[in-house]
């Protein structure tokens, strides 16, 4: 596994790729943080991450896109099959490579938070809570677009799938309130990884979120490494 | 060491592999040949748990392929048709990857790395980007992660496929020796490769086993008569009707007339050995047309993978066509 991650997370700086994210990723964290911090004037993350958060969904494709169709499209992935390591080590191994990458860019707003404690009064509890739904988020969304990238041969295919499903998923807690009947109201404001971010914006470490969270992202690895075996037999 | 006993793979309705039953023992190199798409990948690829059968088993050193992937695919090297590299990265890197990958325990990775290196014959390279490399450098920096960790078992899928002469020869000479102490399957289409290099030849064709013996005992079994070209001085008519009444000729060709005499392709039933040979002097002699130039020409392998594969493909349109 580790040899898959260390791998997978050095191709990401020897190519265009990483640098890509990491530029866009700073771009447009300086700008929440002039709009939500320096103009809007407040100590607080909250705005901050509610901005990225958007952003999130629009970058991340960058980073899984290629990470199985790439292997498929060139053979590669003939190696990782062949080599004696079971199939979720290399899918955990990419995923937490995919992981591990953009946290370099979330790492760099760390930067943000301690000009903030320095200049203002920065919420703390509140902020390492921000930090963790923000991270769970995005490591949601990055398994769902390992999933996606394990099913196709095309990059392009892959990112543009992975940003379809996100925007569906994004407008879950929007469609729950169009929706008349109660029961499917609730069950898709409960399946929104999106409205579950917002108890991490109070402050609050809700179990149920980080569980939500966590489950998401066994589920879809799950399905990678079923996709990946099935394909064997077929 | 191999054993693959009924190994079926169909793809839909369609059959790739069916029942196909061979073993291959230490120290032996074991070539399979067949026509492009007759299963010769898809062989390999099922054995090294790449994709896997419909039915039958796959054994490497006693280890079932699917009961127990990790023990078998820890002991085979694989180098598949197309060698699965990451362009993006150094030569160096990369081994160092596949090397950790596979998770090998050598005392001391750098040494084996780099007698590895220096054994297919990349050490001056070592420092390159693998997108850089020419077709040669990439099947043998292929090769290279194929030979880590030293395996038992090593699977070579048309290794030499795009090098230049002077390189095939050297991969070659590089099979043989690693065929010394492990057991080698290689695959191709290349006939002059097969009887160079492998003990046992394997020839399968739409997935079914044509015949499987040592390269020495097809040549034996499967030369359909021997060939003989012949340049006699005189006519072509009289030539060709003493040669029709030799015991033992089978069939007379007629090639071409030379300044000096005719030329003729002479097929026999029999050996062509001194006897005859005396014989044929003795008859054109007698006849006053003296023979200019004889030249055996043995039956290769390629036409007797011709000729089996052929076979073959007739057999199976007679079952079809009664069948049907």
């Amino acid at each position: 596994m580790l040899a898959v991650c260390k791998r997978e997370w050095k191709s990401y700086f020897t190519s265009m790729l990483g640098y890509v994210y990491l530029t866009l990723f700073l771009i447009l964290g300086a700008l929440m943080f002039f709009l939500n911090n320096l103009q809007g004037g407040t100590a607080s993350m909250t705005g901050f991450f509610g901005g990225m958060i958007s952003w999130s969904i629009f970058i991340l494709p960058i980073l899984t896109m290629r990470l199985f169709a790439e292997e498929r499209r060139q053979k590669t992935e003939q190696l990782l099959l062949t080599a004696p390591v079971d199939i979720w080590e290399i899918v955990c191994g990419k995923f937490l490579a995919a992981v591990s990458a953009y946290a370099v860019g979330v790492a760099v707003t760390i930067v943000y938070a301690v000009l903030l404690a320095i200049n203002g009064s920065l919420p703390i509890a509140e902020t390492i809570s921000i930090y963790i739904g923000y991270l769970l988020f995005c490591a949601c969304i990055i398994s769902i677009g390992t999933f996606v990238s394990s099913v196709t041969e095309s990059q392009v295919i892959a990112a543009i799938v992975t940003y379809a499903v996100m925007l569906v998923t994004m407008f879950l807690g929007n469609l729950s309130q169009l929706v008349p009947n109660e029961i499917l109201s609730k069950a898709l404001m409960w399946i929104s990884p999106l409205d579950r971010f917002s108890d991490f914006t109070a402050g609050v470490l809700n179990a149920g979120a980080v569980i939500y969270y966590i489950s998401i992202i066994v589920i879809f690895l799950f399905l990678t490494t079923r996709v990946l075996e099935k394909r064997r037999w077929s | 060491m191999i054993e693959i006993s009924n190994l079926t793979k169909t793809y839909g309705a369609k059959k790739a592999l069916d029942s196909l039953s061979f073993t291959a023992d230490k120290g032996e190199i074991l070539g399979l040949l067949g026509p492009n798409g007759a299963g010769k990948s898809t062989t390999m690829n099922i054995i090294t748990g790449y994709i896997s059968c419909t039915s039958g088993i796959v054994k490497i050193d006693g280890y079932d392929v699917l009961e127990e992937p990790k023990e078998v695919k820890k002991r085979i090297g694989y180098l598949p048709e197309q060698p699965p590299l990451y362009t993006d990265m150094v030569v160096l890197d990369y081994l160092r990857f596949v090397y950790d990958l596979k998770k090998i325990k050598e005392a001391d990775k750098k040494a084996h790395i780099i007698e590895i290196m220096k054994l297919v014959g990349i050490n001056t390279v070592s420092g390159r980007k693998i997108a850089n490399l020419s077709k040669g450098y990439k099947q043998r920096v292929g090769l290279a992660a194929a030979l880590l960790g030293n395996p038992p078992v090593l699977i070579l899928d048309e290794p030499t496929v795009g090098l230049d002469p002077k390189q095939i020869i050297e991969i070659r000479s590089v099979i043989k020796r690693l065929g010394e102490d492990r057991t080698i399957i290689l695959s191709s289409h290349i006939l002059s490769e097969i009887s160079a290099v492998c003990d046992r030849v394997v020839i399968i064709n739409e997935g079914k086993i044509v015949v499987e013996d040592t390269t020495d005992n097809l040549m034996q079994k499967y030369s359909s008569g021997r060939r003989l070209m012949l340049r006699v001085a005189g006519e072509k008519e009289r030539v060709e009707e003493i040669l029709l009444n030799i015991v033992g000729i089978k069939s007379v060709t007629y090639i071409g007339s030379q300044q000096e005499g005719v030329d003729f392709e002479v097929e026999t039933d029999i050996k062509i050995e001194p006897d005859f040979n005396k014989q044929l002097f003795f008859i054109f002699a007698e006849n006053g047309m003296p023979i200019l130039m004889q030249k055996e020409e043995e039956s290769s392998l390629e036409d007797i993978f011709i000729e089996l594969t052929n076979k073959s493909d007739r057999k199976n349109e007679t079952e079809e066509m009664g069948g049907e």
